[in-house]
């Protein structure tokens, strides 16, 4: 069909012709340091083969996992709540609220200051970034069950807790898995720069993690090619972490249409 | 119905007729298919003919998916068809234009304009306002609020009017323009039924049914409801779906003007049951498998 | 028993001051916990001797330059996007690869090009608002509603009108709302970027102060970014209020 990879040689012109004057500026260009895709590649290559990317990257996603299960055990069940009933929404919403505008980040010395440099601190802050995006989204989920929908099933003699399991949960869900979403990508946001942040403070030393590993390349060996490998992992992590969990999110729910 | 009011009607009739000499639209075979030819195509509209005469209310009814909506876009320029020709006053229809003023059945209010904005829009945008300055538009719009009866309303927004109300708007910013034919899409579906039986008379009112017939304007209007087409047609159109296509013509000799007489009128129930048995089949075996 | 909003935000923050000063009491350690009295006074002294507001003021400064670029940029790039299929086929490719690399990944190149002082978090912050509105601005564009364009058709308006007086109108609620989320999206980038990257700000002046381990400032601070990020996005939403009064379903959070 022709139509289709004509869309695809449009789509693709773009990045191309941009990586081509990328490389051809970087090699013309008098520093050496410059980076350029071809050593961009070359760099890559090193990195993944020497364990070092790989082993950073599995160890951000532990905290940003770990984190992001602590919020979710939290944030759902207190939004399904927040969500059902008016009393707890009423008295649990002015403190997230109060606090949702303060970003994880601005958290961090805090919890450097309670934790230490490591890793509770860093699943700390993983946590609390991705705890506002789902509690919000699970509220609003809940909410928007329409009444239509529980009338019914209280005309069907169903108990308080059974609503909650039969209607109220399978009915919030889709928005709970927009929720996880966006939380996911705010955790890893977020575990990048702590990462960032507490290389850069506690000079380079023992965090780990990709975040550190960036800053080490730039304050240490000025590696700019590698840098810009870290990079591209980042965006491709969120990228795969997000299509994961849309699929994990499409097989809970069948009858949602795509 | 007396003798004297069937011989109003048809003396009537006749006026249009004599300053008809050619018809105001003609759609001639038109069709409209999507898709690819031979593999997986959609025949909305087959072989459609018809012509509307200068100052008729044609009605087209007909069951959900018939191609209704295609040939009022057709006639609107908003679609081109796959075959044949639309034409007013037997020029071809290339493109959308204020000649052919179409009302929408979500009214289609520009939410950010009020009242006086949105019937004042095709004044001041649009070529319908050329040679006008702002007082000699200004006047307009104030005649045709009042046409449609909403002095008073003009800094309203839309969502702060009833449903009545915003198509009695959309009606107004329509006729401001001054077209020669109006084409509505449903526009009174989307009201409850009350409603829509004050807005089907102030239709005819505004149309002019109490004026002569040489100062009407042209109206092709598009309904699902038999009643509501009886009531205000002329003729009606009768269309069948899949594919669409035009099934009879039935001209409704029920004199003007119409009000609520004319629904107990038996001849009115008469077309409405005639016109019932033409598309029954089809509105049934559109709600099964 | 329904009391008003107002006195059960008042009544919950008590609750949980409250809840707050026991449990600084009985760890009684400043610099792990100090109780909220201190902080107040801490906030106090800030405030009076106005090193608050300047980094505030700094930081808040930052954020609206960095706003403007990112609108100056996306608004127009997502215009074209919108409307035109062919444009949106070439480029939107490049900015989904660029989309997923967050503003924060770019902080160690960025450190290298601009160094650190206020073009690295005005960078940053402009890379981080720019896809939101962008996106917004595709999507607001696209979501016009087809008959208020085939409306004005009808009447004969030529296309640029339509484009300006039909269109532009009716994706105003949406781009206020991707305007929203960009404010979001830059002022926690600016936080992260100051902290790292700059002599100056919110971020800085929390980092500096737990440097010094003077926990009561470093909340302060903490709660002053707080406040700001509140108080933007409530302007935002007056502002939208004001200028798209037919769109309020919209506002939902």
């Amino acid at each position: 069909m022709s139509d289709g990879t004509g869309r695809i040689a449009r789509g693709l012109a773009l990045p191309v012709a941009l990586l081509v004057v990328w490389q051809a500026w970087g090699v013309a260009s008098a520093s050496p340091r410059t980076p350029v895709p071809t050593h961009i590649v070359r760099a890559a290559i090193d990195l993944i083969g020497s364990g070092d990317l790989p082993l950073a990257i599995a160890q951000s996603l532990g905290r940003v996992f770990a984190g992001f299960a602590v919020a979710a055990v939290i944030a759902i069940p207190l939004g399904l709540a927040m969500g059902a009933s008016r009393a707890v929404e009423r008295n649990v919403d002015p403190v997230v609220e109060s606090f949702r505008p303060i970003a994880a980040i601005a958290i961090l010395p805090l919890a450097i200051l309670w934790l230490g440099t490591g890793t509770p601190a860093a699943v700390l802050i993983v946590a609390y970034a991705a705890f506002f995006p789902i509690v919000v989204n699970t509220v609003a989920g809940a909410k928007r069950i329409s009444p239509t929908l529980l009338r019914a099933a209280a005309t069907m003699g169903l108990s308080r807790f059974a609503t909650m399991r039969t209607v109220i949960v399978p009915g919030a869900l889709p928005a709970i898995g927009v929720g996880l979403r966006i939380g996911m990508g705010v955790a890893w946001t977020a575990i990048v720069a702590a990462e960032l942040a507490v290389g850069a403070k506690a000079g380079g030393g023992g965090s780990g993690g990709i975040g550190a590993m960036m800053f080490i390349f730039y304050a240490y060996s000025i590696e700019l090619n590698r840098i810009v490998v870290c990079m591209i992992a980042v965006g491709l992590v969120a990228l795969v972490l997000d299509r994961g969990l849309r699929a994990m999110m499409r097989r809970l729910m069948p009858w949602s249409a795509p | 119905m007396s003798a004297a009011a069937s011989a109003r009607g048809d003396a009537q009739r006749r006026i249009d007729e004599q300053h008809t000499s050619s018809a105001k639209l003609r759609l001639q075979h038109i069709a409209k298919r999507f898709g690819v030819q031979g593999v997986a195509q959609t025949v909305a509209v087959e072989d459609f003919t018809l012509d509307v005469a200068p100052g008729e209310f044609l009605v087209i009814v007909g069951p959900s998916g018939c191609g209704k909506t295609t040939i009022l876009n057709v006639l609107a320029g908003l679609e081109q068809p796959s075959a044949g020709r639309a034409l007013i006053d037997e020029r071809p229809i290339a493109g959308p234009g204020p000649e052919r003023g179409v009302m929408f059945q979500d009214y289609a209010l520009f939410p950010w304009q009020t009242v006086w904005g949105n019937v004042e829009f095709g004044l001041r945008h649009g070529p319908a306002g050329d040679g006008l300055d702002a007082a000699a538009r200004s006047d307009r719009a104030r005649s045709t609020i009042e046409l449609v009866g909403l002095t008073g309303s003009e800094q309203k927004y839309p969502h702060q009017l009833s449903g009545g109300m915003r198509q009695r708007v959309a009606l107004a910013r329509l006729i401001a323009n001054e077209p020669q034919v109006l084409l509505m899409d449903e526009p009174l579906a989307a009201l409850d039924a009350q409603t829509r039986l004050i807005l089907q008379d102030e239709l005819l009112r505004i149309w002019g049914q109490d004026r002569s017939a040489a100062e009407r304007r042209t109206v092709v209007f598009i309904t699902h409801a038999i009643d509501e087409a009886v009531f205000l047609a002329d003729r009606v159109a009768v269309m069948t779906a899949h594919p669409g296509r035009l099934k009879a013509i039935i001209d409704v000799a029920l004199p003007r003007p119409r009000n609520d007489a004319t629904r107990a009128d038996p001849q009115f129930q008469a077309l409405c049951q005639h016109i019932w048995s033409l598309i029954r089949d089809e509105a049934y075996r559109a709600t099964v498998a | 028993m329904q009391l008003r909003p107002a006195l059960v935000y008042v009544r919950t923050m008590a609750v949980f001051v409250a809840v707050w000063w026991l449990v600084s009491a009985w760890t009684a350690n400043t610099v792990l916990l100090p109780s909220p009295r201190v902080v107040f006074e801490a906030l106090v002294d800030l405030a009076r001797d106005l090193e608050l507001f300047q980094h505030a003021g700094i930081s808040l400064g930052r954020m609206i330059v960095s706003l403007v670029v990112a609108c100056a940029l996306a608004l127009p790039l997502g215009f074209a996007m919108g409307l035109r299929r062919g444009f949106d086929e070439v480029v939107d490719p490049t900015l989904e690869l660029l989309r997923p690399i967050s503003g924060i990944a770019w902080i160690p190149l960025a450190l290298f090009i601009f160094g650190v002082g206020n073009a690295l978090p005005v960078f940053i912050m402009t890379y981080a608002a720019f896809f939101p509105i962008l996106l917004g601005t595709v999507a607001g564009v696209r979501g016009v509603d087809r008959r208020l364009v085939d409306a004005a058709r009808t009447m004969g308006v030529p296309r640029r009108t339509i484009v300006m007086r039909v269109v532009l109108p009716s994706a105003l609620p949406a781009l206020l709302v991707a305007l929203r989320l960009g404010v979001a999206s830059s002022w926690t980038a600016v936080i992260a970027a100051e902290l790292i990257g700059a002599p100056s700000g919110l971020g800085y002046a929390v980092e500096w102060y737990r440097e010094l381990l003077m926990t009561p400032q470093v909340m302060s601070f903490i709660a002053m970014i707080g406040v700001l990020g509140y108080a933007c996005d409530r302007t935002v939403r007056a502002v939208a209020q004001r200028f798209t009064p037919w769109a309020a379903d919209e506002w939902a959070r």
